[in-house]
């Protein structure tokens, strides 16, 4: 077999389109599934109250590191072919502490507040206007932003290459982390449950 | 003995840990260490000579401003720096697997006279790279048939006519075309071209537009 | 292995925090969901080669807005003008366009199905529903900025980034945790 199908050019872009629509129906409904939809179940895991969304983006990143590590191994896929983002470290750092300050404002974040909308929720609608507006000003700010937005870059580069480890190793320890931290969710959703339970009393 | 009772959640995290675990220990998941060569396959493949392009071909696809392979110049940087055909790159044989490569990728080696260019079609081969051809005779015969093309005195119509052609594909690519010499090789120092893409290819492909991204 | 505590799922029920909504069935497991979310990025991996995205679509849906409005103002600027793409395909006829509008329709079905479908608005008791409506514009635009900044949001960055193992995908997960949790108790009155 050869993976990824579309860069075997087993399908063309104008059926990657229809893939790509199936995919995000999966998305979006194991996003609704999980409670992703409820911006104060979201927003609850920067309040200790619910940590849904450490348990199910980890066990996500898990489920699919561990799938694509073993379909690599045993030669279904071709790893070097799946797409990896570059790096800039400085934009991506900056970026991400703004997003968490979004996150916590607004309540959702860009897929979540689909399905959210999707769902009958009127914030994420305004959500939704609130990204347009954001994306624009980042739009008309480029120019402007252009040289930090280019800083730090260190190509295509993985955790294992640059710690110069195996990527089995790396993948070990991301599963361990991982498990660590749901034991770790798991205790704080319990000892938060019996001090709100005190509260109600 | 008593089973120990898991919940769903703690089969979970023991499914997990044993499969990273083992990963630990399962190799290098980009594809390489684990391949296997079908060397009957491979025979096959040279036996029919379906794995080789031929100049003419290759002068037709530039021209035409075809981008759906890469040429790849597997000879030394100082030589490529000499004289490459317009739209190589230049990636020596040692450098294959430096990441310039994939493995999806139509890719068409060529070398001084074909040795090397075979035998980095043989290492592309092994590292399941899927289409990997060569250019038949690599330079050489880039040399003698698209810049240099000859024609004997005693040439029948039909060979003519088909040397017309080949003068105006020898001019796309700054070549002179010999007439006339039934010597060949006693003509002196043929001076290269320049290195520069011939202008009516740069219009006809033109720098293909980049793609969207992937990202998100 | 017996060491690893993790609670049974029933001992922390899961609830729909908006007790209004009647017949609402319960959330899933968050480890099974993870697991579903876990499957559709791996299909994405292998069938497309590439993982999921979200923050993408609006970038091409701006640009296109731009397009119509201003064509010389869109060619002129840099991000707009990748984001339009190589003239050949529509920008629309884009593959994290496709993917968004699947989540959407995802979203409905899944909600229609627990009976989560419901106008409501999501908010803390604390905060009026007009102050969270301002709350939530000024949270897209915050975060639709910082996604472009990064180069991807959640899903593009954090959630296939981090499935890859990408660096820049763990440093943007770990700074956008940071993130949430430095400002968290400054907003607290909108979610407690």
């Amino acid at each position: 077999m050869n993976a990824p199908f579309f860069k075997f050019g087993l399908f063309g872009d104008e059926a990657s389109l229809i893939v790509a629509f199936i995919i995000g129906i999966g998305f979006g409904f194991f996003l609704e599934r999980a409670g992703f939809g409820s911006g104060r179940k979201l927003a609850a895991q920067f309040y200790f109250t619910d940590m849904t969304v450490f348990k199910v983006m980890f066990t996500a990143i898990v489920t699919a590191m561990l799938g694509l590590f073993w379909l690599s191994v045993l030669g279904v896929v071709d790893l070097s072919l799946v797409y990896v983002s570059q790096t800039y470290l400085a934009p991506q750092i900056v970026g991400g502490l703004i997003l968490g300050v979004g996150f916590v404002i607004g309540g959702y974040c860009p897929g979540t507040s689909c399905v959210s909308a999707a769902t009958g929720r009127y914030d994420a609608m305004i959500y939704i206007l609130g990204i347009i507006a954001g994306v624009f000003v980042f739009g008309e700010a480029y120019p402007l932003l252009k040289d930090f937005y280019s800083s730090g870059a260190m190509g295509k580069v993985t955790l294992p290459e640059l710690f110069g480890v195996s990527y089995g190793l790396v993948v070990f320890l991301v599963v361990l982390m991982a498990v660590g931290g749901f034991v770790g969710a798991e205790w704080v959703e319990k000892k938060l449950a019996a001090k709100v339970k005190g509260v109600q009393q | 003995m008593k089973a120990i009772k898991l919940s769903l959640n703690q089969k979970l995290a023991v499914i997990v840990m044993v499969l990273g675990l083992l990963a630990v220990f399962a190799g290098n998941p980009y594809r390489g260490n684990t391949a296997t060569l079908n060397v009957k396959e491979l025979a096959l493949l040279v036996d029919k000579e379906t794995d080789h392009i031929s100049v003419d071909d290759l002068a037709d696809w530039i021209i035409k401003g075809r981008a759906d392979y890469r040429l790849v110049d597997v000879r030394s940087e100082k030589e490529f720096a000499e004289y490459h055909i317009p739209t190589a790159e230049n990636i020596p044989v040692a450098s294959l697997f430096e990441g310039a490569l994939m493995r999806n990728e139509k890719i068409i080696l060529y070398s001084e006279g074909g040795i090397h260019a075979a035998q980095a079609w043989f290492l592309l081969k092994a590292q399941q790279y899927k289409s990997a051809y060569i250019l038949r005779d690599g330079l050489d015969e880039w040399k003698n048939r698209i810049l240099f093309p000859s024609i004997a005195e005693n040439a029948s119509a039909d060979e003519k006519l088909a040397f017309e052609k080949r003068k105006s594909v020898s001019a796309f690519f700054g070549g002179s075309p010999r007439t006339g010499t039934a010597d060949a090789k006693s003509t002196p120092q043929l001076a290269m071209p320049k290195l520069e893409m011939p202008a009516a290819s740069a219009a006809a492909g033109g720098a293909p537009k980049k793609k969207k991204k992937e990202g998100c | 292995m017996n060491t690893i505590d993790v609670a049974a799922p029933e001992d922390i029920e899961e609830r729909a925090p908006v007790e209004v909504i009647h017949k609402a069935q319960p959330f899933w497991n968050s480890y099974l969901a993870g697991i579903g979310l876990g499957l559709v990025l791996l299909a994405a991996f292998v069938i497309m080669g590439r993982g999921l995205g979200a923050s993408g679509a609006f970038s091409s849906l701006v640009s296109v807005g731009i397009n119509v409005v201003s064509p010389e103002h869109a060619q002129a600027n840099g991000f707009f003008s990748e984001n339009l793409g190589d003239g050949v395909h529509h920008p629309l006829k884009d593959w994290l366009v496709f993917e968004v509008m699947g989540v959407v329709v995802g979203g409905f079905v899944s909600g229609l199905f627990a009976h989560r479908l419901k106008g409501s608005v999501e908010k803390g008791p604390r905060i009026s529903t007009g102050k969270r409506f301002l709350f939530a514009f000024l949270g897209g635009g915050i975060m639709g900025f910082g996604a472009k900044l990064a180069r991807g949001c959640t899903s593009g960055q954090a959630l296939t980034g981090g499935a890859v193992l990408g660096v820049g995908s763990w440093a943007f997960m770990l700074a956008v945790f940071a993130g949430g949790y430095a400002v968290a108790y400054f907003f607290r009155r909108q979610w407690t």
